[in-house]
């Protein structure tokens, strides 16, 4: 009796505590999705974070009337321009252009503002942001509309339908997007596991392999497993002052993702040592036994029998680096830093998507649906990437099943 | 008769614990001669000699000469890559690598650098028959090496030896994990490489020595008791020991 009421009080406990962390993890993500949703769209990850802002001319040729059939914005029909109230992924209000019709004068915009680009034309595109236009009335007075006045879109529409000429507009491009940091992110990814997996493979090798039980090995083998402790904004330390100057030999002025790869780059030095080690352990001793016993040399052995059937656990390796770099963000704080850069190159700054989250959130007033928005992001990032990485390891070990 | 290997005063030991005592011995060429003795008692380590694989072990140490064509294979000039490839292995458990079953058989040779696909389909072509494996794999010989029944993986792993042509073929135990039916084919496949092989094989069945040997030595607690001809070795023991081994009074 007394067993099986100890049975059923473990049985109890274990479902409790698994059921416990199913509901943690499951209610952090029910909260990421539904403050963050709504913000996710194709725009958010296409646009650039950084809005242009444009001054422009409209050739004012009002010759016909304009048309449009699915506008749900205030349209107008002397212009072609349909506007529409909306509220930017940083809480803005603001006019953007929902349509455009054929051959309306907004179509040729010509810049207005001086220097190179001066009398070019600008592009209108949906999306774009109107602050401000200047334009003269049926009277013949000057006047102003747009956001400037807290005028919304169909104020924007009705000054506009009133007017006889437009002087200038004053128009931004969208902002707030993630491409710059989405692309400088796998970069981060790309240049920490290029440098990383050589080493940690060969060192992982040289442990498992070379390595006799000298104390020298053993100290270095608790010294790789420490490092796996030491909190990664040392690392980041570390990385501002002893790999900084390598990387101002490829033209790093400050803080670079060339600087941030190399500081991931020694973080993930001791994950995928441990993971390929542990599966070096694994791969039976009689198939190197055999490999030598055919007069194969040790590293022909290593590379050509050994290796290939490691390849689940260099895989593992990988896939938690790529977890590893995508979630990083004490370490990148000096090395990769936190300015937004809509085009990175390896050799400037730039921000990952997790630290983002932190300059969103640690900002005057915390952004709490673009960081939830953010995290949706990393999480399908890290989802596709390990779907790729399996796709790619299944083919690489397909001869070797 | 030439001889393959001439062993004189082989010692060896494991840290402290001596493995083989003074060992001497002639092994002959082109016969099949059979290591047995109860478990323990050196055999397969004596064998594991022969192509230097104790090397592999740490805190062997070996002493005496093994002269294999007049050189000593334990001097410090001697290329074990070179060796193992005049002195091919068996092990006990089939050991294939997760390759295809082509890839398993050109893997000794490509690592000696053989490139040309030409020779390489003549060479699996070859070692497969000899082992009398083609008739059965020749129409699957891109599909995974672990696909063979136990038996098949090892006349496989003979294949392999075969491949790089060597002089001699150790055998560890090559039957003991295989049912009756894959060893007796394997006893036939010995009956038949020893025209072109010296064999040397490790066996714990006194029926399989005596079936497919010429030579047997007994061996006991790291001592060869006593080596001569199988025949002579299972009807006239010299000594007493030996004649209590093969009559199963104990081992």
């Amino acid at each position: 009796m007394s067993r099986k009421l100890k049975d059923s009080l473990l049985n109890s406990i274990t479902y409790l505590c698994a059921f416990l962390g199913v509901l943690v993890l499951g209610s952090i993500l029910i909260y990421v999705l539904i403050n963050g949703l709504k913000l996710i769209n194709v725009d958010l990850l296409k646009n650039d974070y950084w809005s242009k802002n444009y001054l422009v001319a409209v050739e004012n040729d009002q010759s016909s009337t304009f048309e449009c059939d699915g506008c749900k914005g205030y349209f107008s029909s002397k212009w072609g321009v349909s506007f529409i109230d909306e509220v930017t992924s940083h809480n803005e209000k603001v006019i953007s252009v929902e349509y455009i019709a054929e051959n309306s004068p907004f179509e040729q915009l010509t810049s207005l503002t001086a220097g190179e680009t001066y009398g070019q034309i600008v592009p209108m595109e949906k999306g774009y942001m109107i602050e401000k236009i200047d334009y003269i009335d049926s009277e013949g007075n000057t006047a102003i509309a747009g956001k400037i006045l807290k005028q919304d879109a169909q104020a924007l529409q009705e000054s506009l339908d009133n007017a006889s000429s437009i002087t200038s507009i004053y128009m931004k491009s969208p902002g707030g997007g993630i491409r710059g940091s989405l692309i400088a992110t796998l970069y981060l990814i790309l240049i920490s596991l290029i440098i990383s997996l050589p080493i940690g493979i060969a060192s992982a090798i040289y442990l498992n392999e070379y390595a006799d039980k000298s104390k020298i090995n053993r100290w270095l083998r608790q010294g790789i497993e420490t490092l796996t402790g030491v909190p990664s904004i040392v690392y980041g330390l570390m990385g501002v002052s002893v790999l900084f100057p390598v990387t101002t030999v490829f033209g790093a002025t400050g803080t670079s993702i060339l600087l941030g790869g190399l500081t991931m780059a020694i973080i993930l030095l001791p994950t995928i040592i441990r993971s390929v080690e542990e599966a070096l352990i694994v791969v039976p001793q009689s198939l190197r036994d055999a490999s030598l016993s055919l007069g194969a040399t040790k590293s022909q052995t290593i590379f050509k029998v050994v290796l290939p059937c490691c390849m689940n656990g260099i895989l593992t390796g990988v896939l938690l680096s790529i977890g590893r770099v995508i979630g990083e963000s004490a370490a990148l704080i000096y090395t990769m830093g936190t300015f937004i850069s809509d085009n990175p190159v390896i050799n400037g700054p730039a921000t990952s998507l997790s630290l983002m989250i932190w300059s969103f959130m640690s900002a005057e007033q915390p952004n709490f649906e673009l960081a939830c928005a953010i995290s949706i992001i990393i999480l399908s990032v890290v989802l596709i990437l390990n779907i790729v990485v399996k796709i790619v390891g299944k083919k690489l070990s397909k001869n070797f099943v | 008769m030439d001889t393959c290997f001439n062993v004189t005063d082989l010692n060896l030991y494991y840290g402290e614990k001596q493995a083989l005592k003074n060992i001497n011995i002639d092994l002959y060429k082109n016969k099949v001669t059979a290591f047995i003795g109860p478990s323990g008692c050196g055999k397969s380590t004596f064998l594991r000699c022969l192509n230097r694989m104790n090397d592999l072990i740490e805190g062997c140490k070996i002493e005496g000469n093994i002269l294999k064509d007049g050189i000593n294979i334990y001097e410090t000039k001697t290329d074990v890559v070179e060796l193992r490839t005049k002195v091919g292995m068996v092990f006990q458990k089939p050991n294939p690598f997760p390759m295809s079953i082509y890839e398993n058989i050109v893997y000794g040779p490509k690592c000696h650098g053989l490139k040309n696909k030409a020779e390489l389909n003549k060479i699996v072509e070859k070692s497969l028959k000899q082992a009398a494996l083609w008739d059965e794999v020749h129409d699957r010989l891109h599909e995974s090496a672990l696909g063979l029944s136990g038996g098949q993986q090892q006349r496989l792993c003979i294949a392999r030896a075969i491949a790089m042509q060597p002089e001699v073929i150790l055998m560890d135990e090559p039957t003991s994990a295989l049912d009756p039916i894959a060893t007796s084919k394997i006893e036939e496949l010995i009956e038949t490489l020893k025209n072109d092989y010296t064999i040397i094989i490790v066996t714990h069945s006194m029926q399989q020595a005596s079936r497919v040997s010429d030579y047997t030595a007994f061996f006991l607690l790291g001592d060869i008791i006593e080596y001569d001809k199988t025949s002579v070795i299972f009807q006239n023991p010299k000594d007493k020991r030996t004649e209590d081994y093969i009559t199963g009074r104990f081992g």
